[in-house]
């Protein structure tokens, strides 16, 4: 494997990745403008198909879906449905040619015989392939936002971005889907007002409705199924057809039947798009052809029950903002699905009016993305995007209850905490079950973490104190800390939620990944805390320029001997753990010094409404507005 | 998390709050410590950063939602409240808990709409007049806090009523 050399002359371009379930984008910010890159497959469409040949090559793509009837077990698409997925979930057995290792297991695993990939490194293989065309059009690629639908839980999440990181690529964020698309539109025409975003793609489903006020991209709420798509009406199609092909059991629905069938319904549904009625030649049973006739009108009918379901959603988001319909300024169209005419004229009906779909809703959400990557690359202040948790976190109680600690909408980041005592006399530990979700029972909610915490000194029960603090950060990825407070004495238990691959199963798989694995691993760690050290050092360079004032004679000093430290290790060092030491020791001399840059900032902030203030939003609402213009639809 | 939200977002303690002003706070603090911004400092900065946003977004939370509003202006006057810290409620209204905690258990099982609209409507009217006679109550400085309590006890009461029939209205359509 080539490693593309760093030249800290050459800036490296950040890239938005949509991570689709039937289709993956990568675009980048060019003159301000969004722009997809051409993937491998020269167009800006890469298929999310990965196809395991026998003899150990993987192909991605459109050469990869080429394999889908010939090979159907080896040839994975929609892998996204089974992300974060246990082994046995529901999603595993549904109608599908795929192959699982059984079991119990954390996730799923693909059956390809001697190979057992998970998710995630089906993901990883999409998310290289991506890379690879970035790279070839950009030369040095920075980091990356990679998108992933509003409404995916907690090990959703984990797994993309686990699948980011094994394919190599600094995830400098995980941003909800609708979210980038109300970025991409800008919502130029009206800069301020509230917005629904009805997303339907290939294998997922989102609401989200959000406020756009002064450069700020404020999401009420979002609400969706991450398991309902295009997928679902194919597999509607694909049922009929394969009991008209004579396919109407398990023993006659081989993969490879089941395969065309999948196949033949996406064509039916892609050519009901623009006509009333669609035949095609399906191969029956025992041999011939048969005729297969479908009307738009039988194909609406049978969406129809998939369609309500986005509906309740549509109404418990609006529930959920505290707003009615006609409060919206607007609704913008995401996703292939919302190509199909019975779902605009649903949406309309909805809504009670006409949605926005002047973007491609196939590109709108990477243009987002890229957008975003942009932005972050660059910490610029004209726009804020804020995002809300989709799913309620909580605790499992006695008796199998949940104990909501964090509400869903709520924004992020965000933290709470909850306490609890334990319930028999001379209790010893406490048994933790972390679970999202909105159902009542814990049984009923996504399972994300069990812990114990032991140790806890024989008391009467009631008495010992268990603190449980719930951390969301902007990624909307969780951490759980438990502290037992009783008698003075504590005791702390930091918990990841485990669902998936552990870090060293990550770190493993991306030394597998490099030829010459430890080396190159070797080498990237310290081409990262390289960037990592330039990065810092400018930052504490803007930091001296505003706010010196605020440091002690003695502190400053301190600084300056971490800053000269850290700058002879980057230009000298080959050993990362030697920039990371610098860095770490950087950071320790500045700590208290942003505490105290922080309060400065909050009280400028608070302050709010002085004629400074007031000039300078309104110098920001203009720039937003430039900005808008800029960036705005084509 | 243990300061007071009041002062986290800069807004003046009373519990008739402007929510616009709320909102336009909390997304000024939010342009100033949103991660977003910190993308490219050092991580001592990044985790101050994270950690404030987190405070003000909880406090935010918490001056959104009238009860908790309630309960961070008795932490205020040192009282502390919670439930089964108020006062029992009195037998009038716990009669009407029961009634009404009856019809929705019928309207769970024969789904009825209307009737579920009508008691949603029905409820929400109370709220509203618990709240307004919460916010002349915290007006009177010299009104003993018990008085609070136990008005309190009954907004808590019709705010999960009201949570408990929306999530039925959820299922239903």
């Amino acid at each position: 494997m080539l490693l593309d050399i760093f030249d800290p002359k050459a800036p490296p371009q950040a890239i938005g990745i949509d991570l689709g379930t039937t289709n993956s984008i990568v675009a980048h910010v060019r003159d301000g403008r969004p722009v997809p890159l051409i993937t491998c497959d020269g167009s800006p469409l890469l298929p999310s198909v990965v196809h395991y040949g026998r003899e150990g090559t993987v192909v991605v793509g459109r050469s990869a879906l080429s394999y889908a009837t010939r090979e159907p077990e080896r040839t994975i698409a929609s892998v996204k449905r089974f992300m974060g997925r246990a082994a046995g979930d529901s999603e595993t057995t549904r109608l599908g040619a795929y192959k699982f290792v059984p079991g119990e297991g954390a996730v799923v695993r693909f059956d390809l015989g001697k190979l057992t990939p998970s998710a995630v490194e089906v993901s990883a293989e999409i998310l290289k392939s991506l890379k690879q065309s970035a790279v070839d059009q950009l030369q040095h690629v920075g980091g990356a936002v990679i998108t992933v639908p509003a409404y995916f839980d907690d090990a959703q999440r984990q797994a993309t971005r686990d699948a980011g990181r094994v394919a190599g690529l600094e995830v400098l964020r995980l941003l909800n889907e609708p979210t980038a698309a109300a970025l991409a539109y800008g919502l130029e025409k009206q800069k301020n007002g509230l917005f629904a975003v009805y997303d339907l793609g290939g294998g997922t489903f989102d609401i989200t409705i959000l406020l756009l006020e002064d450069g700020v991209f404020q999401v009420k709420s979002t609400g969706g199924d991450s398991a309902l798509g295009g997928d679902d009406m194919d597999r509607e199609i694909a049922e009929r057809m394969l009991n008209a092909m004579g396919a109407s059991d398990a023993r006659t629905r081989t993969p490879e039947v089941v395969s065309i069938a999948l196949e033949a319904a996406r064509r039916a549904k892609h050519a009901l798009t623009e006509n009333a009625k669609v035949a095609l030649e399906l191969p029956k049973k025992g041999g011939g052809d048969l005729s297969f006739e479908l009307t738009r009108a039988d194909f609406d009918a049978w969406i129809e029950p998939l369609l309500e379901r986005t509906g309740r959603a549509c109404r418990r988001a609006l529930r959920d903002a505290g707003l009615a319909a006609s409060a919206l300024s607007g609704v913008i169209l995401v996703g292939g699905s919302t190509r199909v005419p019975r779902v605009r004229s649903y949406v309309e009906e909805l809504f009670g009016k006409a949605p926005l779909a002047d973007i491609d809703p196939d590109l709108v959400v990477a243009y987002g993305a890229a957008l975003q990557a942009d932005l972050l690359a660059r910490s610029s202040d004209e726009v804020l995007l804020l995002d809300v948790l989709p799913l309620s976190l909580g605790i499992e109680t006695m008796g199998g209850g949940v104990d909501k600690i964090l509400p869903r909408n709520t924004t992020i980041p965000a933290g709470a905490k909850a306490t609890f005592t334990t319930y028999a006399d001379d209790q010893t530990g406490f048994d933790l079950h972390v679970v999202q979700g909105e159902r009542e029972l814990a049984s009923d909610c996504r399972s994300l973490a069990r812990f114990k915490l032991s140790g806890i000194p024989p008391l009467p029960a009631g008495l010992a104190r268990l603190e449980v603090s719930f951390h969301v950060d902007e990624n909307n990825l969780l951490s759980v800390k438990a502290v037992e407070l009783t008698t003075g004495l504590s005791q702390t238990v930091e918990v990841k939620p485990s669902y998936g691959l552990t870090d060293d199963e990550v770190e493993r798989m991306l030394i597998d990944a490099l030829d010459h694995g430890e080396a190159d691993f070797e080498l990237r760690r310290l081409r990262d805390a390289q960037v990592e050290a330039t990065r810092i050092l400018l930052a504490t360079d803007k930091a001296f320029d505003s706010d010196a004032d605020l440091l002690e004679p003695a502190e400053r000093a301190r600084i300056e001997q971490a800053l000269t430290d850290l700058r002879t290790a980057v230009s000298s060092s080959t050993q990362a753990s030697r920039v990371e030491g610098a860095i770490a020791a950087l950071d320790d001399a500045t700590h208290d010094w942003a505490g105290r840059r922080m309060n400065r900032a909050i009280q400028a902030a608070i302050a709010g409404k002085n004629l400074g203030a007031v000039e300078q939003s309104v110098a920001h609402a203009a720039g937003v507005e430039a900005h808008l213009k800029k960036h705005g639809a084509q | 998390m243990t300061s007071d939200p009041f002062e986290a977002l800069g807004v003046e303690p009373v519990f008739n709050l402007d929510l616009a002003l709320l909102e336009q706070r909390h997304r000024d603090l939010s342009r100033t410590l949103h991660p977003d911004r910190h993308a490219v400092s050092g991580a001592a900065e990044r985790r101050r950063a994270l950690g404030r946003a987190i405070e003000v977004n909880e406090a935010f939370r918490q001056l959104k939602d009238p009860v908790r509003r309630a309960e961070a202006l008795l932490a205020r006057r040192g009282v502390q409240s919670g439930e089964g810290k108020e006062p029992p409620a009195p037998p009038a209204l716990l009669m009407e808990v029961m009634e009404r905690r009856e019809a929705l258990a019928e309207i769970r099982l024969s789904k009825d709409q209307v009737a579920l609209g009508r008691l949603i409507a029905e409820v929400e009217q109370d709220e509203r007049r618990v709240r307004a006679e919460l916010d002349r109550q915290f007006a009177d400085a010299q009104l003993d806090s018990v008085e609070i309590l136990k008005k309190l006890g009954q907004l808590r009461y019709y705010r999960r009523f009201l949570d408990e029939a929306q999530a039925i209205a959820d299922d239903l359509f």
